[in-house]
């Protein structure tokens, strides 16, 4: 256990090195977005316990910026992530302020509520490219458009910010303010009366989280270099995020790490056996983990790990 | 007076739970709070301890009105409060419950461990320190609420039932624990069923009976009380103690 971090650095450092080629640097890249995403929404979703499934909004605000920065003044799209996460802040205060009124479900509906009323008004929005959307540089200026043939650069560009966000939730966790979530997500009614500022942390949590979210989608546009109100602002954005969290276990650091492992790959090789006629999969693909993990296994794999590796270690020990 | 609270009424729509409580309450007494189930105590200390706002009267602590300021702003101020049924924090070890609780005085890691390893210690918890909550039964979960409220560093505390549901050995343990509290200097008021509690422990009783105060005083006096025997027993026993032998 002592050596499982360092061993998954390496792993993750040379992973392009072990796996080569851009079949598998594609893959590489999709896993790191999603863990980066997932681990963004854990903050506010796994650790706070108030399930966000409308956590796309930041997402879409975060993919935009940075070609609207370009697509407005031609300036390189990097230069539009501040501002996304800027936008996202103040979104998130917004939001969050009327919404974090309301608890479990109720709380859930209604970010579901305010994504879906952003999509519809970013598709019919003429400056932001309305339903058809918005375009990058087609060929780098230079390098800081961060237009790259090879998946390689993009791959440690997103790893580097994986790692900054697992240290922030690491961070997080070991304070105050992360034990202040994790009484929240056990007891509001509790929590409050030990003198935790139960609305300030939340909206602390959901701003956290929304810069985060907003990065990953800037990361996502910069990469893609296109951008347009289902993939940026769908509902499928946000429930990936809940999904990917909640498989490998919610307001575990690495939870969302394991369930990007393993939600990724999976989608990947349903999309590549089935050609296109597998992109309905994904929907199946994700009711199915849902149905599965709330009747079997509502902690995640982290869980059930934590539950099993002890008994394989008597095991082993006792042979 | 530590806490004053006037004339304290809670409606829930047509229904009249609280009509009108007083209660004055000095530094350093110990306080018991009885009465029949549905009399009103837990509404009364909800109204206490800012869960509840109360529809009239106000609540004075330490010269500062906090009627109306919510749970988090009473914690602060130097009042915490047990659950009738513990709301420990399922997922997080013991330690990391009382952690919660000392974080209101100390905002780093290390003086609030160093502040919760001092209080599991006394709450008799070392043992289960690494536990979960969730493994913990009824006493120990009883106990962590006692303990993670301890850690708030409170002036004045409110246990409402938390010795209920002990064994006798646990019971006389959580007596010799709540007068450890007292000797620290905390002032407490329990609202408790077991009239074993508070014979020990009270200084003065309060008798709750229908959402109002009908007796107060010093527990002997206050059992002896016919009001209080008729809430507790009903009009017909006079009747019945004078026709038995």
């Amino acid at each position: 256990m002592k050596w499982s971090l360092p061993a998954l650095a390496a792993l993750l450092l040379f992973y392009p090195f072990i796996l080569t080629g851009p079949f598998y640097w594609d893959i590489g890249v999709a896993f790191l977005l999603a863990a980066i995403s997932a681990s963004a929404w854990n903050i506010v979703g796994g650790y706070a316990g108030q399930v966000s499934v409308g956590h796309s909004m930041f997402f879409g605000v975060g993919a935009y910026t940075p070609l609207l920065f370009y697509h407005l003044w031609g300036l390189p799209p990097v230069a539009g992530v501040p501002a996304g996460m800027l936008v996202s802040l103040v979104l998130a205060v917004a939001i969050g302020m009327p919404t974090f009124r309301l608890q479990g479900h109720y709380f859930s509906m209604a970010t579901i509520a305010v994504a879906e009323l952003i999509r519809i008004f970013v598709g019919t929005w003429d400056l932001v490219g309305a339903a058809i959307g918005l375009q990058g540089p087609a060929v780098g200026r230079a390098w800081w458009d961060l237009t790259f043939r090879s998946e390689l650069p993009y791959y440690y560009i997103f790893l580097a910010v994986l790692a900054v966000v697992l240290y922030t939730t690491f961070e997080v966790e070991r304070s105050r303010f992360g034990y202040y979530l994790r009484a929240i997500k056990a007891g509001e009614r509790a929590a409050r009366s030990l003198g935790v500022p139960v609305r300030a942390t939340k909206l602390k949590a959901l701003m956290l989280s929304a810069v985060f979210t907003s990065v990953a989608g800037s990361l996502y546009s910069i990469k893609t270099g296109f951008i347009d109100p289902e993939s940026g602002f769908g509902i499928l954005v946000s429930v990936q995020m809940v999904i990917v969290a909640a498989l490998g276990g919610a307001g575990t650091l690495f939870g969302p790490l394991i369930g990007a492992l393993l939600l990724v790959p999976l989608q990947t090789a349903t999309n590549t056996w089935f050609g296109g006629g597998g992109s309905g999969l994904t929907y199946i693909l994700y009711g199915g983990i849902i149905v599965l993990l709330a009747r079997y296994e509502p902690g995640g794999m982290h869980e059930w790990w934590q539950r099993v590796a002890p008994r394989l270690m008597r095991r082993s020990h006792a042979a | 007076m530590l806490l004053s609270a006037q004339n304290i009424s809670k409606a829930f729509g047509s229904f009249l739970a609280v009509r009108g409580a007083d209660l004055a309450v000095a530094e350093g007494e110990i306080i018991g709070l009885i009465g029949p189930n549905g009399a009103g105590k837990s509404t009364f200390f909800n109204c206490l301890a800012g869960d509840t706002l109360p529809t009239t009267g106000s609540v004075v602590f330490d010269d500062i009105d906090v009627t109306r300021a919510s749970a988090e702003v009473h914690a602060r101020a130097g009042i915490g409060r047990t659950f009738q049924v513990p709301a420990t924090f399922e997922d997080m070890t013991v330690l990391e419950n009382v952690m919660v609780g000392a974080f209101l005085r100390h905002h780093h890691r290390g003086a609030a461990r160093e502040t919760a390893l001092r209080i599991v210690e006394m709450t008799g918890l070392t043992r289960q320190s690494a536990q979960r909550a969730r493994s913990l039964g009824t006493p120990g979960r009883k106990r962590l609420e006692i303990a993670r409220v301890l850690a708030t560093g409170p002036r004045l505390m409110l246990l409402d039932e938390a010795l209920a549901g002990l064994t006798p050995t646990e019971l006389q343990q959580a007596i010799a624990l709540v007068r450890r509290i007292h000797e620290l200097g905390i002032t407490l008021v329990i609202v408790e069923h077991i009239m074993e509690v508070i014979m020990t422990l009270a200084q003065r009783v309060l008798v709750f009976n229908q959402g109002h105060v009908i007796a107060q005083g010093k527990p002997r006096d206050v059992v002896a009380n016919e009001a209080v025997i008729e809430a507790y027993l009903g009009r017909g026993h006079r009747r019945r103690r004078r026709e038995t032998p």
